[in-house]
């Protein structure tokens, strides 16, 4: 049970090796040489100073004079000022045999600077100019001091500062609160694209931050809570830029590089071809720089090749295959294990210490190879067969003594193998042109040799089938080759022969245009819709009239049916029915005319509620009229009655 | 053949002359004017041509919707048809043929263009 627990746990942690990051940025030799010049710059006063000289340090680098600088530094310390008092001691100590003069009034100064009530950035430099200085310190009442400052002060930058504080005090101090800020500052770093992890503070903020972390764990000796995916996207975040804003930046940003490369937990490791990862017969080892942040090549490594595989046919190459460490740089001669041209990928690992982060690498190595062409036939076939076909074999690179005569009766066939120079295996480049160029009229058509099952490369011209290609124009054309691919180190272009082509009807246009892509095209004319064709207006008006005319018809039936308007009663409610109607009528002859939907509903909902309530008035009324003939509404209501 | 025909149309004419009252021959007159103002229009689309479409569709759904409204109001109107709409009385269906009317107008007038 153990052991299955054991072996699962493996697989897991195998799975998540192999998908951890790599570093896609990372400072290259002449990035360093950059940032130690923009810290080498002359400065100008104790902060530059300051950055200047301990920036230096922390890559290794000690300034050329140390007594001018010292002298420099003296000169320039304002002993009332902490800050003044914080560059000078932290110079001093980077610079040997330096010495700050120390009087008690600054030992008091920076002593009183410690309480709840300074900033953290002066509690910082308080501190560390106490300590650069060789001066006791209360480690105790600064812890409780930080503890103060950082829940009042809860910015990226006060932390961080805390943290490098914490990192000078003794160890027998309580540091576990100030180390859980670690933790909580790294849940602050913004992920962009799970490929970066910075402060939205910038860049400068990050590398503090790193540095000083990394300064905390290794004083408590405590490894640090972050991931080894997260460590790989500081380094880009930090690494991601190449020229320095500011000496500040600069300074954070070689702080985090020594920290990086030169800590107790995690070192990054940084793994570049060198040149382009390919290797041939010329050239059979593939050479690696494996180097720390710093570009400091790492002594303790070994690397090894954990698998190669070829990325067609995912054959596996090689297995545990360990790379030689030669003057820097691990190669491997990877053309001993013969492998056929190609791409290949492969998976490498990085061992000799613990600490290592990012160890798991993946490289695409691309293997090239000469190609040689062999037996290379041309020949004449009738189309009819009646003539056997006349072979003439040619060799690289030289041409074809006799041209060749096509016409309509016969093809033109070309066939040749490709092979791999030194091992004989047949290859099929990506790119078999056969070019046919014409020298007098300057025409050139392409066509493309194809492989047939058994690697043989075949081409047919048939001049009676392809006269389109070569605009019926006949003539000698000069026939080449072109080889190529992205593993082939020597690509071919060769005259292989001359061909002579007849066709049929020749149009014979005298002298090829070349063909005019790149000329202003003729304008092309916008057409608006036409309007429909409508008939003409005499026809219309006439037919309007004629549809008009049933309503006289109407009039006149009426007239003499005796319709008649005697039963109308003028009470208000009729005449408001009738305006109302009429102004319903009036309402559509507007909508037609002016207005929507909506607002013919808005009116027609006024005026129809109006209509509606006289009308049934009225038209109650009218009722009550007809039925005063009582026995008449008392049949009406028993009828009503029986129908129930 | 045809003066069978004859007599019967006539035998019609007079029957209706006679026994339809007056109220129900004024529906008549006007149901005649929506048809023939139909006819027309629909004459002038077989004539002239369908330009444009939704004009004439929407003038030959107004005599058609017309028509049969009023032919409803005569159904309801008629004193003969009384037992089969004792619910509604004359003037209820005149209000009816108006609110139709009103509707119907309202979406002919809409697609009239």
């Amino acid at each position: 049970m153990a052991h299955l627990c054991l072996f699962s746990l493996l697989v897991l942690s195998l799975v998540l090796e192999t998908q951890a990051l790599t570093p896609t940025h990372h400072l290259t030799t002449t990035d360093v040489a950059r940032l130690q010049a923009v810290l080498s710059q002359p400065f100008t006063d104790l902060k530059s100073a300051y950055y200047s000289v301990v920036g230096l340090s922390k890559l290794g680098i000690f300034v050329a004079d140390a007594d001018e600088t010292c002298r420099f530094i003296n000169s320039n310390l304002d002993p009332s000022s902490v800050e003044s008092l914080f560059y000078a001691a932290e110079a001093s100590q980077a610079l040997s045999g330096c010495e700050i003069p120390v009087t008690n009034d600054t030992r008091d100064l920076l002593l009183a600077t410690v309480s709840e009530d300074s900033t953290a950035s002066q509690i910082h430099q308080s501190v560390s100019a106490l300590s650069a200085l060789g001066l006791p310190l209360a480690s105790q009442e600064v812890v409780s001091a930080l503890k103060a400052r950082i829940s009042k002060e809860d910015n990226v930058l006060a932390i961080i500062l805390a943290l490098q504080t914490a990192s000078r005090l003794s160890q027998q101090a309580e540091l576990g609160e100030i180390l859980e800020e670690i933790e909580d500052l790294a849940a602050r770093l913004d992920d962009l694209g799970g490929v970066y992890l910075q402060f939205e503070e910038g860049l400068e903020a990050t590398a503090l931050f790193v540095s000083a972390a990394y300064s905390l764990s290794d004083h408590v000796d405590m490894e640090p809570p972050l991931k080894e995916d997260q460590v790989i996207q500081l380094v880009n975040s930090i690494f991601s830029k190449k020229s320095w804003d500011s000496l500040s930046e600069a300074f954070s940003v070689a702080s985090a590089a020594a920290s990086l490369s030169n800590n107790r937990f995690h070192v990054p490791v940084i793994v570049s071809a060198q040149g382009p990862a390919a290797v041939s017969h010329s050239h059979p080892f593939l050479q690696l720089q494996v180097t720390d942040v710093l570009c400091q090549p790492l002594s303790s490594a070994s690397v090894l090749v954990e698998s190669a595989s070829a990325v067609a046919s995912k054959s596996a190459i090689l297995s545990q295959a360990p790379f030689t460490l030669r003057d820097g740089v691990f190669e491997l001669n990877f053309m001993a294990s013969q492998p056929a041209s190609g791409y290949y990928q492969f998976s490498v690992a990085i061992t000799g210490d613990s600490r290592f982060v990012a160890n798991h690498v993946e490289l695409k190595v691309k293997v090239s190879t000469r190609v040689a062409i062999n037996n290379m036939d041309l020949s004449v076939v009738d189309k009819d067969q009646s003539i056997g076909p006349k072979t003439t074999r040619v060799e690289y690179p030289t041409k074809a003594k006799a041209s060749f005569m096509a016409d309509s009766h016969q093809n033109f066939a070309m066939t040749f193998q490709l092979v791999d120079e030194t091992t004989g295996v047949e290859l099929t480049p990506h790119q078999t042109f056969v070019r046919l160029h014409n020298q007098k009229t300057g025409q050139e058509v392409v066509f493309v040799a194809e492989p047939d099952s058994k690697n043989l490369y075949k081409f047919e011209l048939d001049t009676a089938e392809r006269k389109t290609e070569f605009d019926s124009i006949s003539g000698t054309y000069a026939l080449y080759l072109m080889v190529g691919d992205a593993t082939l180190e020597n690509p071919i272009l060769w005259n292989v022969a001359d061909v002579v082509l007849k066709f049929l009807d020749e149009e014979a246009p005298g002298t090829i245009q070349a063909k005019t892509l790149y000329v202003p095209k003729p304008e092309i004319q916008h057409l608006f819709r036409e309007p429909e064709k409508k008939p003409p207006t005499v026809v219309s008006n006439a037919f309007t009239a004629l549809v008009l005319s049933p309503f006289l018809l109407l009039l006149i039936l009426w007239f003499k049916l005796g319709a008649n308007i005697s039963n109308f009663t003028l009470s208000p409610s009729t005449i408001l029915f009738h305006i109302g109607h009429a102004a319903m009528l009036g309402l559509m002859y507007v909508y037609w005319t002016h207005l929507n939907m909506f607002q013919t509903l808005k009116y027609l909902a006024i005026i129809g509620s109006l209509t509606f309530l006289a009308g049934n008035r009225m038209l109650a009324q009218k009722a009550v009229k007809r039925y005063s003939n009582y026995r008449e509404y008392f049949v009406y209501l028993s009828d009503l009655f029986l129908m129930w | 053949m045809s003066n069978s025909v004859f007599s019967v149309i006539s035998r019609f004419v007079e029957e209706y002359r006679s026994s339809t009252p007056n109220k129900l021959k004024m529906i008549d007159a006007y149901l005649l004017y929506i048809l023939l103002t139909g006819v027309f229009q629909f004459l002038y689309c077989v004539l002239v041509g369908t330009f444009p479409f939704n004009s004439f569709l929407s003038g030959f759904i107004s005599c058609v919707g017309s028509f049969i409204l009023a032919v409803c109001l005569r159904i309801q109107i008629n004193p003969q048809n009384k037992r089969d709409f004792l619910t509604v009385s004359p003037e209820r269906a005149f209000a009816d043929f108006l609110f139709a009317h009103t509707v119907l107008h309202l979406v002919v007038v809409n697609f009239v263009g």
